[in-house]
């Protein structure tokens, strides 16, 4: 079963990437979860062999924050700064020098970007392992990239609509 | 004063409908006495510098005249004014103190009744805004009522002489050059206890209703930023605090264009000085002349006595605070008292607005509680307070705690935050403090948003928020919040404090409630502080000099 497990993930992560995937994409708060915290939020997705680089620029008043995690298809990565779209007005937070654990992998034909994290964060009782499963897909025409997020400690997912910032205007 | 409507609902309320339209009001000084007559008016929500402002600015400003030596004039204002008060209010001093109020129906009724406390007008260019503060100024030193040129005929037909005009005086000049201008003419007069910062909105609009109390306490009123990328109006607004008498008050609000309410409180609290808000409060020139009825004493609603000792059960304990301005609050919408609710009352009410706070206690329910803050004895950012001003501050925070019968004081420091959102945490010197300056509370509140500042010493926890309710929040994401929080930490007992903000609905919190997932039970604040002094299953944190800052602060 392991080794069934294994070659299973072997060959989804070994599934080509999806190009429609790269670009700028900027939150369309209209059709997405509730974000507080956050007034915009833009996803920046770059594809570099089997690794993937997710860049987070977000905005908050004056407050701007630009972090990006880098998860490899190949093989599982270890993350010093990883960065999860946070609800603000709840205490938790990234622990301190915490080591975010990530795999990732492309499934449904390639066409779904799959990411699953064990990450550290500090609660008011300490530190502990928060894991969440991302999916990001892209719609057929190319111009809709929905994130569902979905964490070991929360029931409802998080849904993030994205649409497509053009070149011209992403530059 | 357009909204007819709301006048007659406010004259039905007060059962005023037969009262005469004019007659003397009594002469008094100190404490209003019990049974006196005094004349209201009803502003409707027109605040905008082309129409509704230029009247209502002269209004407020005779308000503040006319109420110089007793309590004369009183303002109501529309259903969707920021304080929502003031109605309450009124048919709370016709009730208790005998307060019979006749009603002015417009600008020249009010001229009648009081242009006689007027000794003539100063006219502000309403293309060049600051010059209404420098009016107002003017107004408290010469009692004078503040005109736009449109006004004169109407103020002459009452026999008011210029005093002053303001035109072509400032114009072209920079708000800091017209400031520095109108502080070497007129700050030497004017109080130095107090200070008047009149901003807020800006562009089209304004609503200067706490000027009346400015006017009548003769403060310089200005709307200089804190904002460092506004360095000239900064240093100018250092010099106005360092030339400040020590625990001096910054009445009003910063100018929402210029800079933020936390760089504003930054900087005050650097100079020790208390900071009042807001600039839209009504009235203080009429509640200040008024003291607690008869017998009046605070008597909290306490669900513990200071030395129980309670022992925490393996459950998740949910304690929920509301601590903007009380009268800006959810006190008068539906819902209140379906749940235990901790109310931060303001405190320096005990000296401008004692009739105010009586309203508060009266109606409160059973289930709501008062507690003390916020950070001082006025609105404060305890990191920034000198240490040579911190214990004098606080011995009068705890005087009004003592006061107002309260246990549990809440502090915030949002100096180093965006908003409310960031960093609201407080170093381990100002924990130390705090704990130092209180000896007889059984708990602290820290924060707004959340925050991460925790502590146990011998039986005072201090407990920041674990969760802010923004009122915006769909309640369905605020009940996968609460419970998402009740996952993370696992440890029972969990103690969870949560911050509503203002405007939230409180029957939908109860709502919200019912769908949280766990051994969950919802207690009053004091009974929490027990709790969570007996396990603590809690981490002792301060500010860690690593964690990310908005802002450092100011240097004095």
């Amino acid at each position: 079963m392991i080794l069934g497990g294994l070659m299973a993930l072997g060959l989804t992560a070994a599934l080509a990437a999806n190009p429609a995937l790269t670009g700028r994409w900027r939150l369309d708060p209209a059709r997405s979860t509730a974000l507080d915290g956050w007034h915009k939020v833009d996803l920046v997705v770059a594809l570099d062999g089997t690794r993937v680089a997710l860049t987070y620029d977000m905005l908050w008043i004056r407050s701007k924050v630009v972090v990006t995690n880098t998860v490899d298809t190949a093989h599982p990565v270890e993350l010093k700064n990883f960065f999860r779209i946070e609800q603000r007005h709840m205490a938790v937070y990234p622990a301190k020098h915490g080591i975010t654990q990530a795999t990732a992998a492309w499934i449904d034909g390639g066409r779904t970007l799959r990411t699953e994290v064990f990450t550290p964060v500090e609660i008011s009782q300490g530190e502990v392992l928060m894991r969440m499963t991302s999916e990001y897909r892209v719609s057929e025409t190319g111009d809709t990239l929905t994130l569902i997020e979905l964490h070991s400690t929360r029931n409802r997912p998080l849904v993030y609509v994205f649409n497509k910032v053009p070149t011209e205007a992403a530059n | 004063m357009k909204t007819m409507q709301s006048l007659i609902r406010l004259l039905a309320l007060l059962s005023l409908g037969g009262a005469p339209l004019a007659h003397a009001s009594a002469e008094i000084s100190g404490p209003a006495k019990v049974g006196r007559s005094a004349w209201l008016l009803h502003f409707d929500s027109d605040w905008k510098n082309a129409s509704g402002l230029p009247e209502k600015a002269m209004l407020i400003g005779l308000q503040g005249l006319a109420n110089r030596t007793a309590p004369r004039l009183y303002i109501t204002h529309a259903d969707d004014f920021p304080w929502e008060i003031t109605g309450p209010i009124a048919e709370f001093y016709q009730r208790k103190h005998g307060v019979q109020f006749t009603a002015l129906k417009t600008a020249d009724e009010a001229l009648t009744q009081f242009a006689q406390y007027a000794k003539g007008y100063v006219v502000w260019d309403p293309a060049v805004m600051p010059t209404m503060n420098v009016a107002y100024t003017i107004a408290g030193l010469e009692d004078a009522v503040i005109v736009t040129p449109a006004l004169i005929p109407l103020v002459a037909k009452h026999g008011l002489k210029p005093i002053d005009d303001l035109r072509g005086r400032y114009a072209g000049m920079t708000d800091v050059q017209i400031y520095a201008e109108a502080k070497g003419r007129y700050w030497a007069r004017c109080s130095h206890d107090k200070l008047m910062l009149m901003g807020g909105h800006a562009g089209d609009m304004r609503i200067p209703g706490v000027a009346d109390w400015g006017v009548r306490e003769r403060m310089f009123f200005h709307d200089l930023s804190a904002n460092p990328a506004q360095p000239d109006e900064v240093e100018l607004e250092k010099q106005f605090f360092s030339e400040m008498n020590p625990g001096g008050f910054v009445f009003g609000w910063h100018s929402y264009a210029k800079d933020t309410e936390e760089q504003h409180t930054t900087l005050t609290s650097t100079f020790g000085l208390r900071m009042e808000g807001l600039q839209s409060l009504p009235n203080l020139s009429f509640n200040c002349q008024f003291s607690f009825t008869p017998g009046f004493r605070f008597a909290n609603q306490h669900h513990v006595d200071r030395a129980t000792k309670l022992v925490a059960e393996k459950k998740v304990y949910l304690a929920f605070v509301q601590s903007d301005g009380i009268g800006l609050g959810v006190w008068t919408k539906p819902g209140r008292g379906r749940l235990s609710l901790a109310w931060s009352a303001i405190p320096s009410w005990l000296e401008f607005s004692p009739a105010a706070l009586e309203y508060f206690h009266e109606s409160a329910t059973a289930a709501d509680y008062f507690i003390g803050g916020l950070s001082g004895p006025s609105y404060m950012y305890p990191n920034h307070i000198p240490a040579e001003r911190f214990d004098g501050l606080m011995r009068e925070a705890v005087r009004q705690m003592e006061r107002l019968d309260e246990r549990v004081f809440e502090i915030l420091d949002n100096s180093a935050a965006d908003g409310n959102v960031g960093n609201a945490d407080l170093t381990k010197a100002t924990v130390d403090r705090y704990y130092a300056a209180f000896p007889n509370v059984i708990g602290f509140i820290n924060g707004y948003g959340p925050a991460r500042t925790r502590d146990l010493r011998d039986t005072r926890p201090m407990i920041s928020y674990d969760y802010y309710v923004d009122p915006k929040r769909p309640r369905d994401e605020v009940t996968a919040d609460l419970n998402e929080l009740i996952a993370l930490n696992q440890k029972r007992p969990y103690f969870c404090m949560v911050h509503v903000r203002e405007s939230n609905d409180v029957n939908s919190l109860v709502e919200v409630i019912k769908n949280l997932r766990g051994p969950v039970e919802v207690v009053p604040v004091d009974t929490f502080m027990k709790l969570a002094a007996s396990n603590q299953t809690y981490m002792t944190r301060y500010q860690d000099p690593d964690d990310p800052k908005h802002f450092e602060g100011y240097t004095r």
